[in-house]
């Protein structure tokens, strides 16, 4: 046998209703089920099962998000060293990123499944594989500065307050990782927005960076030739050598995320081109308003598209099923509306430089009732049973 | 001739499609009529354990209408009486004598059908034991005879993907099938013939009668999915329907004035391609299934059908046995494989990329989970219902939102439950809150 299964069966008895640690049972079931995929017997009909369950599932999204991890540590890497006046190679700015990154993630990983672990034990429920995803989303929207505590703090806020308290995983409103980044944005503003401090390879080296999002042009010149001169030239923030939070920096990494998600069908395609498509109609229409020289109603539908976090948000949040409509149509227009809000945030309030976390959150709070009229309709158009 | 090609359903290639010979088994040395399969029955015993029965003789009846009643398929003594928990009737086990001796009703020619009257003939199929092969959507009950339906299906396909193949079914039978169609014109003026598209070969002469070809998907073939989509109006929601078997029993029954005893049988197992099987009604499972590996599970559809035990029968309705074989020993990080060996109807695995006859086994591939709002289980849905909020409203004893969402469509087919990553077993639910409100209404 299996030298890993063996241990599995020696401690089996020590978490079961009568061991000693009856209470870690759904860390004890996590932990045997994370390593031997269970395969338990069907009892009712239908006798055979499609093979995808959650892990998998999960995994999927934690494999889309491979691409926007890995840039964002070499990102991060490589933005310090350009604030300390250095060009690093590849390898030394993705592990010098790698090491400011990691602690980031680790903790969120952490702090996030004692939550987890302790709301499993007191429903006795097991630990939903959810929050394999939540534990990676939240870190990667925030910046690479921000305090560990700050990063403790807002998973704390997510999971309990986004999910456990709505009765957890499946009945929450709200995206618990968006919850948890808004959290961190709202409670220390500074850490969060405008000014972010670009992390060193070993200290903080408090030389300040501008997110693309904070840029107004001053009068003159237009607001993509000031972007532009500030280094968020559009090739730039395609490829998303930028200074930024962790994961959102890249469109590009963005868009491989989505390519898988869309082609395992695990996100739903019409949430993510409704989005990209209300963000576009709205730029358009913002460009072509007179009088909007210099502000971010000027920048267009391409600079919208690739700064800040829209990409990131529509793809890997926007997408949650849980907190998303179960409908189709409803899908449709909660993703045109976030684009749509997305834009109108931006254009509207340059104090709020991020404008999707808030267009998916309040987009959230509406999906039920996305979900409510669809199915109206719906019924409406089924021959009635009785 | 219509068809019917609805865009949702299964559409994974199962790997266990029987051969079109025949085979004759041998005469068994017990039957059985099973209580398993017949659906919302009461039954009432009208036998004892050691009493003589002959082939036709009442064994139960249905307390809710004792007319209906199920009849002994063989001659000998009543071995034994199964009961489940609670003492449920599990089934009536006949230990059969080498001849049949049979309970004879006058037979009826096809031309003789136009003297009997509509309450004659109806009490001659119930006294028979034959009545119940017609049965009304949407609960799946006994046809109602107090009431005309607005049109019958006749179901030339089984249950499962691997039934009986209609054109074997119905070889040499061809005079009882058009018998059996004079039968169901008594009732309804309106007669819907359906078949799979891949059953229209071997079909002969039959093939003229089929008013509607349905597309390979599983389950567009089932009574429900067929209502589905060709209703217009809520009154033919109350549909008739009967499975060719159950058609040429009734014709055969009628014609010889014996209870038919005959019918054939699919049994289907891995990439084995066993030949259909002539035996008699109610064969012990053990004789159908022949030697199967230790931990395997014996299905009457793998999608849509019950669990059976090899030592009891195959039930009155069954005509499909499935052996599914046990899952291998659970596999360290399983979920991260590629997956070119593991069957699914979504993208996540690498098995979707090649089209070949898969296997699947009786386990779950999973643990329940709480619903994480997918999609997936809609996606498949044949009949266009959206089983999570049907769920949702079912769990929150909304019994009216549930129906208004349509649930009384849902035919059961179990795809819902096959395809959802939670592993919620959503068409046990949504079964049990159709029965408990066929419950309800019948008072
Ligand atoms: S497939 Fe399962 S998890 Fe997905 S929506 Fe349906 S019930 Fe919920
Ligand atoms: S709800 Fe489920 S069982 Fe019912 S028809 Fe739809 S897929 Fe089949």
């Amino acid at each position: 046998m299996n030298p890993i299964k063996k241990i599995f069966d020696l401690l089996e008895h020590d978490f079961s209703e009568s061991g000693n640690f009856a209470k870690l049972a759904p860390l004890f079931d996590a932990t045997k089920t994370f390593f031997f995929l269970p395969s338990p017997k069907t009892r009712l009909g239908p006798f055979i099962r499609d093979h995808l369950d959650l892990k998998r599932y999960m995994s999927v999204v934690l494999l889309s998000l491979m691409p926007v991890l890995f840039f964002g540590m070499y990102n991060t890497g490589f933005q310090s060293g350009l604030a300390r006046g250095e060009s690093l190679d590849f390898w030394s700015a993705f592990l010098s990123g790698a090491w400011v990154v990691m602690p980031i993630i680790i903790v969120s990983y952490a702090v996030g499944f004692f939550w987890e672990i302790l709301f499993a034990a007191i429903r006795r429920h097991p630990i939903s594989e959810g929050f394999l995803v939540t534990g990676m989303l939240f870190p990667l929207t925030l910046p690479p500065t921000i305090p560990l505590w700050q990063v403790a703090l807002g998973i704390s806020f997510g999971v309990v307050i986004g999910k456990e308290i709505f009765g957890g995983t499946g009945r929450n409103i709200l995206n618990p990782a968006l919850t948890a980044r808004a959290f961190v944005f709202f409670s220390y503003p500074v850490t969060m927005s405008g000014n972010i401090w670009v992390a060193g390879a070993d200290a903080v080296d408090g030389i300040t960076g501008a997110t693309a999002l904070a840029v107004t042009a001053d009068g003159g010149t237009s607001l993509t030739a000031t972007l532009a001169d500030q280094g968020f030239s559009l090739p730039h923030l395609f490829f998303g050598l930028v200074p930024g939070s962790i994961g959102e920096t890249s469109a590009l990494c963005c868009l491989i995320g989505a390519a898988i998600l869309i082609l395992t069908r695990i996100a739903n395609f019409r949430i993510i081109l409704g989005g990209i498509a209300g963000l576009i109609l709205t730029a358009l229409l913002a460009w072509l308003l007179p009088g909007t020289y210099g502000t971010w109603a000027d920048a267009g539908p391409l600079f919208h598209l690739c700064a800040g976090g829209f990409l990131f948000g529509i793809t890997f949040m926007a997408t949650d099923p849980v907190s998303a409509p179960g409908t189709n149509p409803g899908r449709w227009i909660f993703g045109f509306l976030i684009g749509f809000l997305t834009v109108v945030l931006r254009v509207a309030n340059p104090a709020f430089a991020e404008g999707v976390m808030l267009a998916i959150l309040f987009m959230n709070v509406f999906a039920p009732l996305l979900d409510h009229l669809i199915m109206k309709q719906r019924i409406s158009k089924r021959i009635p049973n009785v | 001739m219509e068809k019917i090609t609805p865009s949702k359903g299964f559409k994974l290639k199962l790997a266990g499609m029987p051969d079109t010979s025949i085979i004759r088994l041998p005469r068994p040395a017990t039957v059985g009529v099973s209580a398993l399969d017949i659906p919302h029955i009461r039954p009432k015993l009208l036998v004892k354990e050691k009493e003589a029965v002959k082939t036709g003789t009442p064994l139960f009846h249905d307390k809710r209408d004792p007319d209906i009643r199920y009849v002994s398929p063989g001659t000998g003594t009543v071995k034994q009486i199964r009961f489940g928990p609670r003492r449920s009737l599990i089934e009536v086990v006949i230990a059969l004598d080498s001849m049949d001796d049979f309970v004879e009703f006058d037979p009826v020619s096809p031309a003789g059908l136009g003297s009997l009257s509509d309450q004659d003939l109806i009490d001659r199929l119930k006294q028979g034991g034959v009545w119940q092969t017609l049965r009304q959507l949407p609960a799946r009950d006994t046809a109602d005879s107090s009431t005309a339906p607005p049109l019958i299906i006749v179901c030339l396909n089984g249950n499962d993907l691997f039934s009986p193949h209609p054109g074997r079914v119905l070889q040499d039978r061809v005079k009882q099938f058009e018998f059996g169609l004079a039968i169901l014109r008594r009732f309804s003026d309106r007669i819907i013939v359906a078949a799979r598209k891949s059953s229209m070969n071997r079909l002969g002469p039959v093939s003229e009668r089929i008013t509607h070809q349905v597309a390979d998907i599983y389950p567009a073939w089932d009574p429900g999915a067929i209502l589905y989509h060709i209703k217009t109006k809520a009154e033919e929601n109350q549909a008739w329907y009967i499975h060719a078997e159950g058609l040429i029993r009734m014709a055969r029954f009628l014609e010889t004035g014996r209870y038919p005893v005959e019918t054939m049988v699919t049994v289907t197992k891995g990439h084995d391609k066993k030949p259909h099987m002539i035996t008699r009604l109610g064969s012990p499972v053990h004789l159908l299934a022949g030697n199967f590996p230790a931990g395997s599970m014996i299905t009457t559809g793998q999608l849509n059908g019950r669990k059976v035990d090899p030592d009891t029968h195959l039930g009155f309705f069954e005509t499909t046995l499935n052996i599914l074989p046990d899952a291998p020993e659970d596999e360290m990080f399983g979920f991260l494989r590629p997956g070119l060996n593991k069957p699914t109807v979504s993208k996540t695995f690498l098995s979707c990329l090649v089209n070949r006859e898969v296997q699947l086994d009786g386990t779950l591939h999973g643990e329940e989970r709480a619903c994480i709002n997918c999609g997936y289980c809609e996606t498949i849905c044949p009949v266009d219902l959206m089983p999570s909020f049907i769920m949702k409203a079912l769990h929150g004893d909304d019994i009216e939102e549930a129906l208004q969402l349509g649930l009384l469509d849902c035919c059961r087919c179990g795809l819902c439950s096959f395809t959802c990553p939670s592993k919620i077993e959503l068409t046990q639910i949504l079964s049990l809150g159709m029965d408990t409100h066929h419950k309800d209404k019948q008072g």
